[in-house]
């Protein structure tokens, strides 16, 4: 039996180029198993061999749309018979990496495995990608790696990874056609659990991650802050066409050397709600006029030199989640540590 | 025709065929309007054009830019009362008879502000996904007045529509009906061993052309109320909200309420109906508290065993169920709400924004960005195009579930739903 | 935006959904259709309460917090929106 030939995916961290300072780095690669791949390698024993370790820094890799195709790329140059991704921990800028990384490869037919904790934001965006769980953070590299070894070796072999196996992300929700209307289906529901059917449901309740504030900011007089919104607001005429509702993307505006947003340059396409006070006076969405004014009397270090908008009108919490991170990525490369995001 | 019951008889009248001709008349089978009778009954100096068409059920024929459909009724010469506050005054119906043809609606297309574009389709796979797939629909389309506002053009079509629909209905108050639905008048405390169920039903009030009238009076800023379930027959619940299309429940669906249909089917079977609750949704968070406690004594003081709740309107208006679902939880009140999913066009992102913390006996109504691909179609009614997609309206089209009018019915009309992959 | 260290204050009108989806620092504000503003006010007043509400956002922004916390504005219902 030939060897399977192995890419692991990591991210700059994890390949030793750094913490931080390296997280705009592009794709690259490296001959062999670098960092957690070493112990990974062992792991897989002798059936396996570790060919190379591709890597990419956390913002380029999931703030950049053309990243992950390139990173496809390099892992695909090698020819491999399985790709691992990981782990990503609760990192969310790794853990999307390896997340969509997986989905592509295996909309490219690469066999793949991700590895990060259920609660990763990454998971949502695996698409149905063999995603495994993990530790919560790298001092649980250990057992991570164990249990990434043993569904690595299920994917190679061909079988499907089970949640039994550590599988992690909500099953694919797919549409069908019930025999009832809903209508129908609900009054049966309700007679279910009068009758004692405590658990009867069609929509198992789904579980919202828990977020891990972030640490507050000690000194506001040396931050910049940004301003982020899912208001809707564009400027005037929608240049861009953001959606009114069902937003798939994000705009960033430039507000540097703005002192205030002229009524009448900017409207909201938010669907949801009327947009009538917002027209008529843009700070009711974005308030650059005080926020600015803070900013000139020193309360705070300066302001962000672009807004950033989407519309949250019927926008689904996958989308949401994945503005959420490529914000965060947006603003730490242009270091902005901080931000007040309005929501209507 | 027999004795009016205590409550509400409804006698149906099955419309087969339908046509435009010199009067308008019904034989028992053939639906004929008179096209300028008609245009009367629209007439308003808000529009400066109206047309009508025929789109009927098989035909080729695609409707975008629907706003408010309405199914034909009356009470009697004049409406007799049918559609309280906009065509008789406002008072309580649902006694004595109520004629409905059945088959038919009157259906405005167009534009108005804020209003999202829905669509729907009279042939092919996608056409069973809208109640208005399957009845012969007199479309009204329509130009605005210059000197006019858009508010006024939204007034002008909803009595239009309503006026219209009840002089329609009758034509047949003189012919036999093909059966007769006998609703009775009111469903007493007293006890048995069935469970009592009722209905909760949010309607949505968030301003001009998203709002819903109750007794022609909108329903914004409203308490939640207890509603006789066959003052709904009579069309005591009128919509004007036009955003969120799949997510929609127009006039049609008021009249015909899926849920309340189904509790009067079973009621004295395996349940008692123990009646019907509107709520408004606010748009602030501490109303939305405040409406959802309230409706929870009123489900109490009914004698609700358990409520079915629908909503009207996107993640915003999950908030109104999941609040109310818990408040009922609290009470020992067992509740069911009906959500659509919003889990992306994969199916891979979480399917509820705002899920109820302690209740959860949850229905599924469906996909909202489940991609559809509509064939091309010979003609188009309501616009030339379908802006979301900026393609020709008789074009092969693909759009998500989420613009199809109704296909994610929060009143249930729907048989749509997502499980879980295998 | 947290989980990548970016703090956040959020500012919004439907507190239970933040809440719900484990927003940590919230600010309630006075409607959906206008987070920071409130256009029942003559504009100076308006901009005042912007103003407040901005300043209680910083605030929020140097607190530390372990769960979903809210930041509200002492008179915040002030007889509205109840």
């Amino acid at each position: 039996m030939s060897v399977t030939r192995v890419v692991h995916y990591v991210n700059q961290f994890f390949a030793g180029r750094g913490g931080e300072d390296a997280a705009g780095a592009g794709p690259d690669r490296v001959d062999g198993a670098v960092g957690p791949g070493r112990r990974l390698d062992q792991l897989l024993g002798d059936d396996f061999e570790v060919v190379a370790t591709v890597h990419c820094g956390d913002d380029d890799a999931s703030g950049r749309p053309e990243a992950i195709e390139e990173i496809l790329a390099l892992v695909q140059a090698e020819q491999p018979d399985l790709l691992v991704a990981g782990p990503a921990f609760t990192s969310g800028r790794y853990g999307l990496a390896c997340a969509r990384l997986a989905a592509a490869a295996t909309a490219a037919g690469v066999a793949v495995v991700a590895a990060m904790h259920p609660d990763n934001p990454g998971v949502d965006e695996a698409k149905g990608a063999p995603v495994v769980a993990s530790g919560a953070a790298a001092r649980e590299m250990g057992p991570s790696l164990d249990r990434l070894a043993a569904a690595a070796k299920i994917v190679a072999s061909g079988r499907a990874l089970t949640a039994d196996d550590g599988r992690v992300g909500r099953p694919r929700r797919v549409v069908s056609t019930a025999d009832k209307p809903a209508a129908v289906r609900a009054v049966d529901l309700a007679l279910a659990r009068l009758r004692g059917d405590g658990n009867a449901t069609e929509i198992p309740l789904p579980n919202f991650d828990q977020v891990t504030p972030a640490p507050p900011v000690d000194d506001l007089s040396s931050i910049t802050l940004a301003l982020v919104t899912e208001g809707g607001l564009v400027p005037e005429g929608n240049p861009d066409r953001l959606e009114s509702a069902r937003a798939t993307r994000w705009m960033r505006y430039p507000i540097d050397g703005a002192d205030a947003l002229v009524s009448g340059d900017y409207q909201s396409v938010h669907g949801g709600f009327s947009t009538v006070y917002a027209n008529a006076d843009p700070h009711r969405i974005v308030p650059l006029d005080i926020v600015r004014e803070l900013a000139d009397a020193g309360t705070i270090g300066g302001v962000h030199d672009t807004y950033l908008v989407t519309t949250g009108n019927g926008t689904s919490v996958g989308n949401a989640r994945r503005f959420g991170v490529e914000w965060a990525a947006d603003l730490r490369r242009s270091g902005a540590r901080a931000a007040i995001l309005t929501a209507t | 025709m027999p004795e009016p019951a205590a409550g509400l008889s409804r006698a149906i009248h099955r419309v087969r065929h339908v046509a435009f001709g010199e009067r308008t008349g019904y034989d028992g089978s053939t639906l004929t309007v008179d096209r300028d009778a008609a245009m009367a009954r629209l007439a308003s100096p808000a529009l400066e054009r109206i047309d009508l068409s025929w789109a009927s059920p098989g035909e080729p024929v695609r409707i975008v830019k629907i706003l408010d459909a309405v199914e034909p009724r009356t009470k009697g010469p004049g409406g007799g009362g049918i559609f309280p506050g906009f065509v008789g005054p406002a008072r309580p119906q649902g006694r004595g008879i109520t004629h409905v043809l059945q088959g038919v609606a009157v259906v405005a297309a167009g534009f108005l502000p804020r209003a999202q574009e829905a669509v729907v389709e009279m042939s092919g796979p996608v056409a069973e996904l809208s109640p208005l797939g399957a009845t012969h629909n007199l479309v009204v389309t329509f130009a605005k007045a210059p000197a006019s506002s858009w508010e006024e053009v939204d007034l002008a079509l909803r009595r239009g529509l309503l006026a219209l629909a009840a002089s329609l209905a009758e034509a047949a108050l003189e012919v036999d009906p093909d059966t007769v639905e006998e609703l009775p008048a009111q469903v007493p405390l007293a006890a048995g061993d069935l469970p009592r169920v009722g209905a909760v039903v949010n309607l949505q009030t968030q301003g001009a052309f998203k709002d819903v009238f109750v007794h022609g009076r909108s329903f914004a800023g409203s308490w939640p109320t207890l509603l006789d379930p066959n003052e709904l027959d009579d069309g005591a619940v009128v919509s004007g909200q036009f955003g969120h299309p799949a997510l929609k429940n127009p006039t049609f669906l008021h009249q015909n309420n899926p849920v309340v249909a189904a509790l009067r089917a079973r009621h004295d079977v395996d349940l008692r109906f123990a009646g019907v609750v509107i709520c408004p949704e606010p748009v602030d968070q501490d109303s939305k508290a405040a409406t959802a406690a309230v409706t929870a004594r009123l489900c109490a003081l009914a004698g609700f065993d358990a409520a079915v709740i629908t909503k009207e309107g996107g993640g915003n208006a999950d908030a109104d169920i999941a609040l109310k679902m818990d408040e009922l939880d609290d009470l020992g009140i067992v509740a069911v709400g009906l959500f659509a999913e919003m889990p992306g066009p994969d199916g891979t992102g979480p399917s509820i924004v705002v899920p109820p913390s302690r209740a959860t006996a949850m229905i599924s109504t469906g996909n909202y960005d489940e991609p559809l691909v509509l064939p091309a179609v010979e003609r188009a009614l309501g616009g030339d195009s379908v802006h979301l997609v900026d393609l020709p309206a008789t074009d092969e089209l693909t759009l998500p579930t989420a613009v199809i009018y109704c296909s994610l019915s929060p009143l249930g009309w729907s048989s749509l739903r997502c499980e879980d992959a295998a | 935006m947290e989980r990548a260290g970016i703090t956040t204050a959020l500012l919004c009108n439907l507190v239970s959904i933040a809440k719900r989806v484990g927003a940590p620092r919230i600010v309630p504000t006075r409607g959906i259709p206008f987070p920071t503003g409130d256009p029942s006010l003559p504009p100076a007043e308006e901009q005042a309460w912007r103003r407040r509400l901005v300043e209680r956002a910083l605030q929020a922004l140097t607190t530390a917090v372990p769960a979903p916390t809210v930041f509200e504005l002492d008179e915040m219902t002030n007889g509205r929106n109840v």
